[in-house]
């Protein structure tokens, strides 16, 4: 009796691993992060077909520090917006914003955001039935966010998503849970920006990821997930690092009148100096590029999925649809990948 | 506000004033670590930049007959409705002018210019809601800043008929700027209006202006070598142009700022707009090619300071890097060869720049050398550039010192007091960046005398070395020092830059004599002080189960203790004990007050003071963080004493409160141990076995023997830690 006890702990401790989790279910979608909402014909046929799924960032919640007060930056242009899209508003509050804003504005500025995005929907006649709040919290803010998040669900009712980052996961009793209805997990810009050349990419390393992912079990929200399909270049004087342009990519750096490989994965010396899309380049600059591809994202859903727990449904959203390299990314590379959750 | 933040921030990093040098119209564009323009901050005040210029040159146009205030009003606050209403009073249209708005005084100005004036200021108040953005900051919806269609005909209307130059210039302004706010790309008018006209107009403020207009839309258009190119040219017209030209400043590829500087019609124009792309990017590239156009030329200097305010920022100011930096770091030999040619209009600025970037890469002889040429070379009568040279030549000085000795002593005393002068604003010298030279020259003399074995002069210099306070044979060789009545002048100027006082010295002392225990000995150091004994907040005598110094603060005290009073209080209770007196309370009383002066108690105004640099006032245990002094925060006197009145107690209930007590003192030994990490953010509570076993203990003691007691009951009930561990087994 006793023998079979034990192989039936074996078999149940063997279950989930190998049949529990059922795939194929995720929805993909898109954020879309530029101020002017423009789609070219490959950008909306890659929509269309991955399901019409948006996620617009509408504004952003910025502070002012000469006038003390909270104002929406950046606040979107929908200029041509094509008809059939499952549109959800997403707003990103800064910190500095809930660090500024005393405890009795909070309600006011839920009031301001649920109003803003009422009207830039209203005025593009989008029906919207979820909002997504996007906030890098910090201890002391933490409470003013969430009574933030409270306030703004009371008055918008709609579906109340926040994103979450890994180390909000992992130290989520110090951190807190966000009050909303869902998590959006943001698995990217896990590591430290810096001019170290030997360091691993920056946007998604299974190192770093690793740090956090094993606490994604005993998280309470349920969670999507935003992967990136961005790639950016960060620029390093004597020894520093001084910018990051996502403007500036394999093709700027391969040109060898200007620039040099050198040590490291794919890092690059400026040969002279220059002027090179708006950006002053000084002789002896580094570039390090640091990129996302397909196998990116392979890796960083294959890990995911180990950890991620069991849930009906996820929505996997791509950041994002404004700058996409879509010789990187279609919608066949997309959709497997998705199919992963 | 932001001014005093940028005056306090320039000193962190720079000896090297840039006000001296370069012409104050550059000002803005001086190298600033912590905000857009030096000295002006953000400038968010693109609506009012022009205020004052605008109400100026209208004043001159009525002969200054028309008064300033009523100018400064109507140009500048009024609304269109007030400009309509007063200007119908001043047709005798209106009767009475509505009294919220006030009366102009107009003096003798004529009505047909006072017409004229009003029919402009209408169109002119009309134009400003869509060139005047306002808004953006504003949670109300943010109005477009297109102007309207309709509006084209009555300015064009209206600057055709115009026959006064001064006005038909102003709506020529007016006109160009309304067909570059027509819509997002900005209509071609822009440019035909402006050429057609330009030539018709004096070359002045509001012609640049309009100009700006123009290399606006050729910006929109992406045409960047013509736009860049007209940005220039405004920049160079006037002070007041040069922030917003520069800021529209953006060369984008090599190809459109080759093409920008081929439409330069002059060397003065090629030389501007190398000048704007050096301070925006790249000082030495255009120092370089300036200097081969114009050695003379004074858009050099504002790039020279540029160019040796951000080398100094690199290494964190006036501080010369560690080792002799040989290579040419950020244009030094390019400085040198310009200082070298002596062909420039400012050679002592070249040579003194050129001897400080050699001080920096601590090249010291070199940098001696360029000092020498410059101080022949200085202005005479200038005190600010003498000032500048005096401060870098005490600095070379003192890097180049190998021994503090009586040489050296006899000839720093002038400078070093000077510099204390300075600081101490005994004497004022405007702009001149002094403050991080005293830290650079007092490190590098306390390093002299810490390698000559002279603890006490090391000291002085560099109050940092925190072992000094723990010797109190030091600390009495101090307190001698500052006690000795024929101070030679070296000794009182050093002493100047030693921020400890003798009263400072004689608290440390008895407080050092309390930790030990030798009561009447710390008794005897306070009694030397002058006069200057405080308050402490709370009654030290006092213990409770959980601590909350607020509330000890707050209770009422009958008796308010000073750290004197304190003491004598403690000695007598201690000699009690001795005599066999009240064992158990006077003991109890003494574990209390030992408490209290650690960093745990009610009483850490008690040992805070000026002596110890790093005192614990504030400090936590964050990981990697130095421990803070071991006498502050250990328990061992206390628990010393809960000990002795344990055992002398003689119910259970002063035993239970007792162990209660050293319980909660081998608690603070946890927090106290080298191993625990447990108030790091993130971390699990960790110490060392032992540790945390003398903590558990008396727990058990106290569950074990006195769980009957009310004191016990107490204690689960307000100490949770207690609590979970009376539950737990």
């Amino acid at each position: 009796m006793l023998k079979y006890f034990r192989w039936f702990i074996i078999l149940v401790l063997l279950l989930p691993t190998a049949s529990c989790r059922k795939t194929g279910n995720a929805t993909t979608a898109f954020y879309y992060w530029k101020t002017s909402f423009n789609l070219n014909q490959q950008q909306t046929a890659l929509l269309k077909q991955t399901g019409n799924n948006a996620y617009i960032r509408f504004f952003d919640v910025s502070w002012n520090d000469k006038e003390q007060r909270s104002y929406p930056n950046a606040v979107v242009q929908l200029n041509a917006l094509p008809a059939g899209f499952n549109i959800t508003p997403v707003i990103y509050i800064t910190n500095k914003t809930f660090e500024n804003t005393a405890d009795t504005a909070v309600t006011n500025l839920a009031e301001h955001c649920n109003k803003l995005i009422n009207e830039l929907a209203a005025e593009r006649k989008i029906n919207y039935t979820k909002v997504q709040i996007d906030c890098d919290w910090s201890l002391s803010t933490r409470l003013k966010y969430f009574s933030f998040l409270t306030a703004f669900k009371n008055l918008n009712h709609k579906q109340l998503e926040a994103t979450i980052r890994l180390h909000q996961v992992k130290f989520k009793d110090r951190t807190g849970v966000p009050p909303a209805d869902r998590g959006v997990l943001m698995f990217y810009n896990m590591g430290k920006l810096n001019a170290e050349l030997q360091q691993p990419n920056s946007i998604y390393n299974s190192n770093d990821a690793d740090k956090y992912i094993a606490y994604l079990g005993s998280y309470p929200l349920k969670l999507d997930i935003a992967l990136p399909l961005f790639s950016w270049a960060i620029h390093i004087r004597e020894g520093r690092v001084i910018q990051v342009y996502g403007k500036i990519g394999r093709r700027q750096l391969s040109d060898q009148a200007h620039f040099e490989p050198i040590e490291g994965q794919a890092n690059y010396r400026a040969k002279t100096s220059f002027f090179l899309d708006g950006i002053y380049i000084k002789q002896n600059d580094i570039f390090k590029l640091e990129e996302t591809d397909s196998n990116t994202l392979n890796a960083a859903a294959q890990q995911l999925t180990q950890h991620l727990p069991k849930q009906k449904h996820t929505t996997i959203i791509y950041y994002e649809l404004a700058n996409i390299d879509l010789s990187k990314f279609n919608q066949e590379t997309l959709t497997q990948i998705s199919a992963r959750f | 506000m932001i001014w005093a933040c940028a005056d306090s921030y320039e000193e962190e990093y720079s000896v090297f004033t840039p006000e001296y040098f370069v012409n104050k119209q550059y000002s803005p564009f001086f190298y600033t670590g912590n905000e857009v323009y030096y000295g002006l901050g953000y400038t968010d005040g693109s609506n009012t930049w022009y205020n004052d210029i605008i109400v100026d040159e209208w004043y001159d146009h009525f002969n200054h007959q028309f008064s300033k205030t009523s100018l400064q009003y109507l140009l500048i606050k009024a609304s269109a409705g007030a400009v309509d209403s007063i200007s119908r009073k001043s047709a005798g249209a209106l009767k009475v002018l509505p009294a919220k708005y006030p009366v102009m005084s107009t003096g003798t100005v004529s009505a047909k210019m006072l017409k004229a004036f009003y029919s402009y200021l209408k169109l002119a108040k009309i134009s400003e809601a869509y060139s005047v953005n306002d808004q953006y900051y504003s949670w109300d919806k943010v109005k477009p800043n297109h102007s309207p269609v309709k509006l084209a005909s009555t300015l064009i209307g209206a600057f055709d008929a115009e026959t006064d130059p001064f006005i038909k210039e102003r709506l020529w302004f007016q006109a160009v700027r309304y067909y570059y706010f027509l819509d997002n790309s900005s209509s071609a008018t822009t440019v035909s209006l402006f050429n057609q006209f330009k030539d018709h107009f004096p070359k002045n403020l509001i012609y640049y202006r309009t100009m700006g207009y123009v290399a606006g839309y050729y910006y929109r258009q992406k045409n960047y070598a013509l736009s860049n190119y007209l940005y220039s040219l405004c920049y160079d017209y006037t002070y007041k142009l040069k922030i917003p030209s520069f800021w529209s400043f953006h060369p984008q590829n090599e190809s459109d700022w080759n093409a920008t500087l081929r439409l330069a019609k002059t060397p003065e124009e090629k030389i501007t707009l190398w000048h704007m792309m050096g301070v925006q990017y790249d000082a030495a590239r255009a120092i370089k090619t300036i200097a081969a156009i114009n050695p003379k030329s004074e858009k050099l200097d504002l790039l020279l300071s540029r160019l040796i305010n951000i080398r100094e920022a690199t290494t964190g100011g006036g501080k010369p890097a560690d080792s002799v930096i040989k290579s040419d770091n950020d244009g030094k030999r390019l400085v040198e060869n310009i200082a070298l040619k002596n062909n420039t209009a400012k050679p002592y600025y070249w040579n003194l720049a050129a001897g400080y970037l050699n001080f920096l890469d601590s090249n010291y002889t070199a940098a001696g050398k360029f000092y020498a040429t410059a101080k022949n070379q200085f202005p005479a009568g200038d005190k600010m550039i003498v000032a500048q040279g005096k401060l870098l030549d005490l600095m070379l000085y003192i890097k180049n010192l190998k021994k503090m000795d009586a040489t050296a002593e006899a000839k720093l005393t002038e400078p070093l007091n000077w510099l204390a002068n300075l600081r101490d604003s005994k004497i004022k010298i405007k702009d001149l960046r002094f403050d991080n030279a005293i830290s650079v020259c007092n490190l590098a003399i306390s390093r002299l005398y810490k390698k000559q074995g002279n603890p006490i002069r090391e000291v002085c210099f560099n109050n940092n070395a925190q072992d000094f306070y723990a010797d109190s044979t030091r600390v009495q060789h101090m307190i001698d020092l500052l006690n000795k009545p024929d101070k030679t002048a070296f000794e009182q100027t050093m002493l100047r830059y030693y921020p400890i006082t003798l009263n400072n010295l004689y608290y440390h002392r008895a407080i050092t004599l309390v930790y030990q225990q030798k009561l009447p000995e710390a008794i005897a150091q306070l009694k030397k002080m002058k006069p200057e004994d405080f308050v402490l907040a709370g009654n030290p005598f006092t213990g409770r189960l959980v601590d909350c110094h607020d509330c000890d603060h707050a209770a009422p005290q009958k008796q308010k203790y000073t750290p004197l009073s304190f003491l004598q209080t403690l000695n007598t209770l201690n000699t009690e004990i001795k005599q066999g007196k009240n064992v158990y309370s006077n003991a109890y009383a003494i574990a209390n007050a030992y408490y209290n002066i650690t960093y745990y108690g009610n009483a850490r105004l008690f040992y805070e003071s000026d002596a110890v640099a790093t005192g614990p006032t504030g400090r936590y245990y964050y990981e990697g963080e130095q421990r803070m002094d071991d006498k502050l925060t250990s328990m061992q006197i206390a628990m010393k004493y809960y000990q002795l009145a344990r055992k002398n107690a003689t119910t259970d209930e002063q035993r239970a409160r007792c162990t209660f007590m050293l319980s909660k003192c081998a608690l603070n030994e946890i927090y106290n141990d080298p191993n625990f990490k447990g108030a790091d953010k993130f971390a699990d509570i960790k110490a060392s076995q032992p540790v945390t076993d003398a903590y558990y203990k008396y727990f058990a003691q106290l569950k074990e023997k006195y769980n009957n007691t009310a004191y016990y009951k107490e204690a689960l009930k307000e100490c949770g830690y207690f609590r979970l561990y009376a539950d737990k087994k």
